[in-house]
């Protein structure tokens, strides 16, 4: 074939949309997808069927804000059942999927963030929020693409011994699950408590779920005890060890993390075997969803979650798990926007500099005021108490930074 | 010395319920050869109607107000005054609770009945007559179908239910040390070691006992005999169902109502292999041996260790007498 000047532009046009078509594509996807993986069964089930509809609301609501630079953004969500290697293959079978529209994902445990991590190099790299607070994973060295979207673990035992410490306690027991999730703080806890010359009398490790409750509680009466935090339970465990203690009349102040901190759990506990979680403490990252006077993204969450959630529980309120998937959305989408606002590629390493440059945002009211990202973590939180005749737990702290 | 005691009644109370868990496998084993793996789920099923019929129906609008709570002038009159945590008031809680109690208890032992009698008519006896092995595989297979049918009638809602017994602290001094210890689980105690000794003279003195244990000898024997060895199959496992119910609603009042409570059946099936396969009586030493160990050694070593000691004792066990404790040899002739 002859090369004159028509054969040259049809070759060259040709070339052009065979070679560049992709890349135009891979930079503007028609869509942009961030997978999900929850405990949709298994024994976190509870708390993986009331975070779900979270992710219908954020892909509603972020999408009527134009979704990233416009182009609109798919929720894809899996079921794990709280086995690290489901979301693991939950996660490859995203990227094989979606590819590059696959921008960022959300994973179910610490144990799954793990399993990921040395996963996410390259071409499979994609940002990682999640439902663990973990404090080994609060490391953009070793983590640069996986986030904490509030305090590590350790933080939570920060704040709640500094609380302690303010209230004049001078004896705690840490009671935890033998599990990594119970683990995760004890260290640091006990370097802590020693920092504040708090003396640990009891450390006692329990089953996750069927534990002997008697013996703990025995355990915990003779070791004289005035503070106990608790680590490592979702729904189970810690009422049956603080109704044991209140039956047999300890005064032990008990004192929750993130997870044992469910408004929906204390309730049921109360309608169920009475107010024996009267004057229950714990640390809790966010506002509480009918907190919502300084909170106008929550404002904004209850108005979707009246029309979408009609006529189920999820109509008035939106539980403290959701809230922290929320948060976790929201920080990944506002360092995907940041990115394509900067011009830049949403590559997980484009959009993870991003994340960690993160200062003084305001959330909406989800913290106390504007927060960063300091070591891909937000060390803040507030104490707050139960009342079971209330339903409500309401602060006793003011928002306490690490 | 006095610490000790504690610890170690602490471990009989969770003995009393791992037997009580543990005797429904045992019979089924006895009657059909076949090991159960899904017995936790049974379990877990019985815990589920508890709360249907001790929760959810009292609940409902329509249900009698009494059903609920039952609530007499007198107990009001009673109630008026006493402190939260008064021996009294939990008396007096567990007796308004009293009716959904009942009611619970009966129509999680009467459904579960009825869920095993279905299990045993759909799959395991068109299995009849083919190997033991296919049929605990359906067992195996049944962990899946129960775990999954749970989710979809109950959800995965965590909830709680009332105790059976009220929740009284007990104390008293031993040896110069306070022993404490809950109203509700000296209850439990005493109901599952009831139902466990019920069930030993049933099997032991009753004909449909003889007729089990005729079976678990030679099936065709006893069938030559005139035993109805399909019967006997059907009141094994409705025998287990019925009192994997009562485990189930006993195990929620503890840890509160979630599909984890399947789980439970694993770990009950070390202590059946500990005690014999076929032997109430080892496996009710079996039972308390390892709830005792449970409780001192997480006394002694902590809780981390608490779930190793126990099941290295099974496996001592086993390794020196791999028919259990009190588990019949079987010779095979080839």
């Amino acid at each position: 074939m002859t090369l004159n000047r028509r054969t040259f532009l049809a070759t060259g046009a040709a070339a052009t949309a065979t070679l560049g078509a992709p890349m135009i594509l891979k930079a503007q996807p028609a869509e942009y997808v961030l997978g999900a993986s929850l405990p949709l069964t298994g024994p976190f089930a509870t708390a993986g069927q009331l975070v779900a509809p979270a992710f219908a609301l954020a892909q509603k609501l972020f999408n009527d804000e134009g979704g990233i630079a416009g182009t609109p953004i798919r929720f894809v969500t899996e079921d794990s059942g709280y086995v690290p290697q489901n979301t693991l293959a939950n996660y490859q079978r995203a990227l094989a999927t979606e590819g590059s529209a696959l921008v960022g994902y959300f994973a179910d445990s610490t144990g799954a963030m793990k399993l990921i991590a040395p996963e996410l190099k390259g071409e499979n790299a994609r940002l990682m929020g999640s439902t663990s607070f973990a404090s080994e994973l609060a490391n953009p060295e070793t983590n640069p693409y996986q986030y904490i979207s509030g305090p590590t673990y350790q933080d939570q035992f920060d704040i709640l011994l500094q609380n302690i410490k303010a209230a004049g306690g001078s004896k705690v027991a840490f009671i935890y699950s033998n599990t990594e999730f119970g683990r995760d703080p004890l260290e640091h806890g006990r370097a802590k408590a020693a920092e504040l010359g708090i003396e640990i009398v009891l450390e006692e490790a329990t089953k996750p779920q069927g534990a002997d409750v008697p013996t703990h509680v025995t355990k915990l009466a003779q070791s004289g005890a005035e503070h106990c935090i608790l680590q490592g339970y979702v729904t189970g465990v810690w009422p049956q060890l603080i109704g044991g203690a209140r039956q047999f009349g300890l005064p032990v102040q008990f004192h929750g993390t993130f997870w044992g901190m469910e408004k929906l759990i204390a309730d049921r506990i109360t309608a169920e075997a009475g107010p024996f979680l009267a004057g229950y403490q714990g640390i809790m990252p966010y506002r509480y969803f009918y907190d919502r006077a300084d909170a106008p993204r929550y404002e904004q969450y209850a108005a979707l979650s009246k029309v979408m959630f009609a006529g189920t529980p999820l109509e008035n309120y939106m539980s403290t798990w959701a809230i922290q998937t929320m948060c976790g959305l929201e920080l990944a989408m506002k360092a995907l926007r940041d990115t394509a606002q900067a011009g830049l590629e949403l590559t997980a390493d484009n959009v993870a500099e991003s994340l960690s440059g993160i200062e003084n945002w305001d959330s909406g009211g989800f913290f106390g005021g504007p927060v960063s990202m300091v070591n891909n973590k937000i060390g803040t939180g507030r104490v707050y108490e139960y009342s079971p005749e209330t339903k409500l737990f309401t602060p006793v702290s003011d928002w306490l930074s690490t | 010395m006095g610490q000790f005691v504690q610890f170690a009644i602490n471990g009989l109370m969770s003995g009393a319920i791992y037997a009580l868990i543990a005797v429904g496998i045992v019979s089924v084993y006895k009657a059909t050869k076949v090991v159960n793996f899904a017995h936790g789920y049974l379990i877990m099923f019985g815990a589920y109607f508890y709360f249907t019929f001790a929760v959810v129906i009292p609940g409902f609008e329509g249900a009698p107000a009494w059903l609920a709570s039952w609530q007499p002038a007198w107990m009001v009159e009673m109630r008026a005054g006493l402190s939260m945590f008064s021996p009294l008031g939990a008396v007096l809680d567990w007796v308004a609770n009293l009716p959904r109690i009942v009611f619970g208890l009966l129509g999680a032992v009467v459904c579960n009945a009825l869920l095993g009698l279905l299990i045993e008519r759909s799959l395991m006896r068109p299995l009849m007559g083919q190997s033991v092995f296919a049929m605990i595989m359906v067992t195996v297979g049944l962990i899946s179908i129960l775990s999954g049918a749970a989710s979809l009638i109950w959800t995965a809602d965590a909830a709680f239910v009332p105790h059976i017994a009220p929740n009284t602290p007990l104390r008293f001094e031993l040896f110069g040390t306070m022993i404490f210890l809950f109203g509700a689980d000296i209850v439990n105690m005493v109901i599952a070691l009831l139902i466990f000794g019920g069930i030993v003279a049933m099997v032991k003195f009753t004909k449909g006992g003889v007729a089990i244990r005729a079976t678990a000898e030679d099936q065709s024997t006893a069938y030559s005999m005139g035993i109805s060895v399909p019967k006997v199959f059907s009141r094994a496992w409705i025998l287990a169902s019925a009192t994997g119910a009562v485990a189930g609603a006993i195990l929620a009042t503890r840890n509160g109502i979630s599909p984890s409570l399947g789980l439970f059946g694993f770990s009950v099936l070390a202590i059946v292999l500990m005690g014999g396969l076929d032997s109430y009586v080892g496996v009710l030493i079996a039972a308390m041996s390892v709830g005792i160990l449970e409780a001192m050694t997480q006394w002694k070593m902590g809780g981390e260790w608490a779930e190793i000691v126990p099941y290295v004792a099974v496996l001592v066990v086993i390794i020196f007498r791999p028919h259990g404790l009190f588990g019949q040899k079987e010779v095979e002739r080839i």
